[in-house]
């Protein structure tokens, strides 16, 4: 479960607003699709809720942890792919599994399952022993991926995860959005592909300058919709984000 | 579609106007102008810094001036025996040595490692352009590296001998042309030498191999300069030094003879606007631009070919079994553990976070043993001749042991010290610092990690250093027992501020590693903090003997205040760590 209250952000001494009084639940067991337009804040909230930013005001829990005040227990429930796959390179794929695998204290029955299981799905066991430095950037967002599925986090935040996958990998990271969620726990993700966020997610909330303009599930969003034309996502996108 | 809009291949203006855009991008970025303009003006973020730089720059006016005394003391010396100008090529010479020590490390990261190559490579430019633009930024980066061996000889010889227009007009050109032939000779080497390693799947172990083999040949230049200037050792006679002494400029000629561009400059320099003067500025002017055409144009060939595909490596595609899987996927690591085990792997597997952090404590002992052996005639350690400068060290230093540990203590703790990788330790981490952040291992223990590794680099270099003061500076078992002692304690408070140094203001953003170590101010900033924290043990040490302590109890006290101090330190990098981590966004 992610909760913000009341969060906000700004930058350069409070000239520009990033993320403006953002209330926001995210239940156990729901897969919460984070939509805007390029600079709407997406990512100042994502990087806040896994503790890479602080608010300047508001609260955030993870799993009724309060980021700021207990970050290490909230670092341990949760794990982050960020949009762009910025990984030590001169680790091994495995030697990178491994330590996170150590830091978040894997047991070494689940570590070898979980990586076994996702290496084969992301077609990366023939390469888990080579220098990351030797990986397609697809292949890199994909160890990402298997580093962050590695400790089973109760949450997972995750940046933009599908760009640079290939369509089967982009399938199987959706199929395994759902059995995460499916098991009680919490997927919090942003993306800028509307059918994605339309077939896959519980809600949907959309940002806007910083602000949340939209939050629900899709009929409660084409409810909100004033519009006749209003069916799709891309359309109630495109009306809320227009101002 | 090549030319087209700016007038083909070889559309002079176009082309002139393209290079000089690319040098000044090339420029501002490597400095970071629009950076520190934005923080200085606008955020206002780092007018600490700017100013403690400045403070610290004052620091060392009085080291600046204890080189003009002794300048002006070596020349009048030297004056009445016509050998005055050879200070100028000791100048010159020192400051291209230092060119060609630094350039190495310069060219290899910035023609290779940099990571705007991924950017300009694409670009419409030719491989020349793209090299040129790199090259102005190391001739840059070099003016600041021999600003300090050079301008205090220049400008103080100028002054004391009256020097007219001539010699600070050519004193300037000189001065602009010094670093373009040893990098030219660099780039040169490096160039061809990629090029036949970037065809070969060990690259980072041939460009650790080839970088070691460029610098211990130029600390090899280093020895047979040391040689040429010396004189001959000890079979000199007395009617050689005699006949050596009267015979003006014999000394210049014999310094120059290795490498002439140290005599043109001299006599560049020295002979202003005469006919002499001209001549030799000409000539090095000459040589440095021909020396600069022929680098871009084999740079032209070679250089697109050394550096495309460079960071690729390839592995072989190896599927492990389920057992050799098993055996290979840990449990049970403490996260400090597994924390240093990265630091680890990360710094030795980078070849310039290797060459500039781990083996230069290794390299600062060395560079040590070679100027023991200079003019030993192949002596060695255990010569004790009249030509062996080790033997008036050993004779300055034995007088009193308290100053044979000290000295050997403060020549280790250099040693340990001098490597930037606990002031870069955070910095090192780059853009990958996210993955730090959100793992769930307290600051502290991060830090502590750290610490361990950083530690580890510095008994490196004090054991060294330690083992080299041993066998040359015959020091006793029991005074290298103390000297280690206090050097390992003084390592665990040095290693603490520089990474507190590089924790307060973490350089993260940078494209290049060499950011990350060398030109990294943090680097910088902990060396002036060092001098400051050992200029402090000296005064303690005079107010012990000063207390008329015995030997065992002045060392026992020093090494009991640096013990507590280092304790107290340690704890507080560690809560350091815990509120600065969360701010650094």
């Amino acid at each position: 479960m992610i909760e913000l209250t009341h969060v906000s952000k700004s930058y350069n001494k409070g000239k520009v607003k990033a993320v403006d009084d953002l209330t926001l639940t995210v239940e156990p067991g729901e897969i919460f699709g984070f939509l805007g337009p390029n600079g709407a804040g997406k990512t100042t909230t994502i990087k806040m809720i896994v503790g890479l930013l602080r608010p300047d005001a508001g609260r955030i829990t993870v799993e009724g942890h309060d980021v700021a005040k207990e970050p290490l227990a909230a670092k341990q429930v949760t794990t982050y792919v960020p949009d762009f796959p910025a990984i030590y390179e001169r680790l091994t794929g495995l030697e990178y599994l491994n330590f996170i695998g150590d830091v978040y204290g894997v047991p070494k029955a689940d570590r070898l399952e979980r990586i076994n299981k996702w290496l084969e799905i992301f077609e990366l066991a023939p390469v888990v022993t080579n220098p990351i430095q030797s990986y397609s950037h697809g292949m890199k967002q994909k160890i990402v991926l298997t580093a962050a599925l590695l400790p089973g986090p109760r949450v997972m935040v995750l940046d933009e995860p599908l760009v640079g996958l290939d369509p089967r990998a982009a399938h199987q990271l959706k199929e395994m959005f759902r059995e995460h969620c499916g098991a009680g726990k919490t997927l919090f993700f942003s993306t800028h592909i509307m059918e994605v966020a339309e077939k896959l997610c519980d809600r949907i909330g959309i940002i806007h300058r910083g602000r949340l303009v939209a939050c629900g599930t899709m009929d409660e969003l084409k409810a909100m919709d004033r519009t006749e034309a209003g069916q799709s996502l891309e359309e109630i996108f495109l009306e809320v984000t227009e101002k | 579609m090549s030319g087209g809009a700016r007038g083909g291949e070889g559309g002079g203006v176009s082309r002139a106007r393209t290079l000089g855009t690319v040098i000044r991008v090339g420029v501002r970025s490597n400095f970071g102008l629009a950076i520190i303009k934005h923080r200085l003006f606008k955020e206002k973020k780092d007018r600490w810094l700017a100013w403690l730089i400045a403070v610290s720059f004052l620091g060392v006016v009085p080291l600046f001036y204890g080189v003009v005394l002794t300048v002006q003391n070596v020349y009048d010396i030297l004056k009445p025996m016509g050998q005055e100008r050879a200070l100028l090529s000791l100048g010159f010479l020192a400051g291209q040595f230092l060119i060609l020590m630094f350039g190495i490390y310069y060219v290899i990261s910035a023609f290779y490692f940099s990571r705007d190559l991924e950017l300009l490579i694409p670009l419409p430019l030719r491989p020349a352009e793209v090299m040129t633009s790199k090259f102005a930024v190391i001739v840059i980066n070099e003016y600041l590296t021999v600003a300090a061996v050079v301008l205090p000889i220049v400008v103080t010889l100028g002054i004391i001998s009256r020097a007219g227009v001539g010699y600070w007009v050519n004193a300037a050109l000189v001065y602009a042309a010094l670093p373009v032939i040893p990098l030219a000779v660099v780039s040169l080497v490096v160039v061809a030498m990629m090029r036949f390693i970037n065809v070969s799947r060990k690259k980072d172990a041939l460009i650790l191999i080839g970088s070691i083999l460029l610098i211990a040949l130029a600390l090899g230049v280093q020895v047979v300069l040391g040689r040429t200037a010396g004189g001959g050792g000890p079979e000199t006679n007395a009617v050689a030094v005699a006949k050596f002494f009267t015979s003006p400029d014999s000394l210049l000629n014999r310094i120059g003879a290795f490498f002439p561009p140290g005599i043109w400059a001299t006599k560049a320099v020295a002979g202003g606007f005469t006919g002499q003067g001209l001549v030799n500025l000409a000539l090095l002017w000459a040589v440095s631009l021909g020396l600069f055409v022929g680098m871009v144009g084999l740079a032209e060939m070679l250089f697109y070919r050394g550096v495309v595909g460079l960071g690729e490596t390839t592995g072989k595609k190896r599927r492990l079994t389920r057992d050799q899987m098993s055996r290979r996927v840990t449990s049970g690591r403490r996260a400090v553990a597994a924390v240093f085990g990265r630091e680890w792997k990360i710094m030795n597997r980078t070849p310039i976070f290797l060459l500039n952090g781990t083996l230069v404590a290794v390299i600062f002992p060395a560079i040590f043993v070679l100027m023991a052996t200079i003019d030993t005639g192949g002596g060695g350690a255990g010569k004790s001749g009249g030509g062996d400068p080790m033997v008036l060290l050993r004779a300055m230093i034995s007088a009193n042991p308290l100053i044979i540990i000290l000295a050997t203590a403060l020549f280790m703790t250099i040693c340990g010290s001098i490597n930037g990788t606990a002031s870069s330790t955070f910095s090192r981490e780059g853009t990958q610092f996210w993955i730090s952040r959100v793992i769930p291992v307290a600051p502290r223990e991060q830090a502590a990690a750290k610490f361990v590794h950083s530690y580890l680099v510095a008994a490196l270099g004090v054991v060294t250093a330690g083992a080299v003061a041993a066998i040359f500076l015959h020091v006793k078992a029991a005074h290298m027992a103390a000297a280690a002692g206090l050097s390992l304690v003084a390592g665990v408070l040095l290693t603490v501020v520089g990474m507190a140094i590089d924790l307060a203001r973490p350089l993260l953003d940078w494209t290049n590693p060499q950011k990350a170590i060398k030109q990294n101010l943090n680097v910088l900033l902990a060396m002036l903090a060092d001098i400051g924290i050992l200029t402090i043990v000296f005064f303690a040490v005079k107010a012990l003997v000063k207390a008329k302590l015995g030997t065992g109890a002045a060392l026992g006290v020093l090494f009991a205040a640096l013990a507590v101090v280092a304790a107290a330190s340690y704890t507080a990098l560690l809560k350091f760590a815990d509120r600065r981590y969360p701010a650094i966004e």
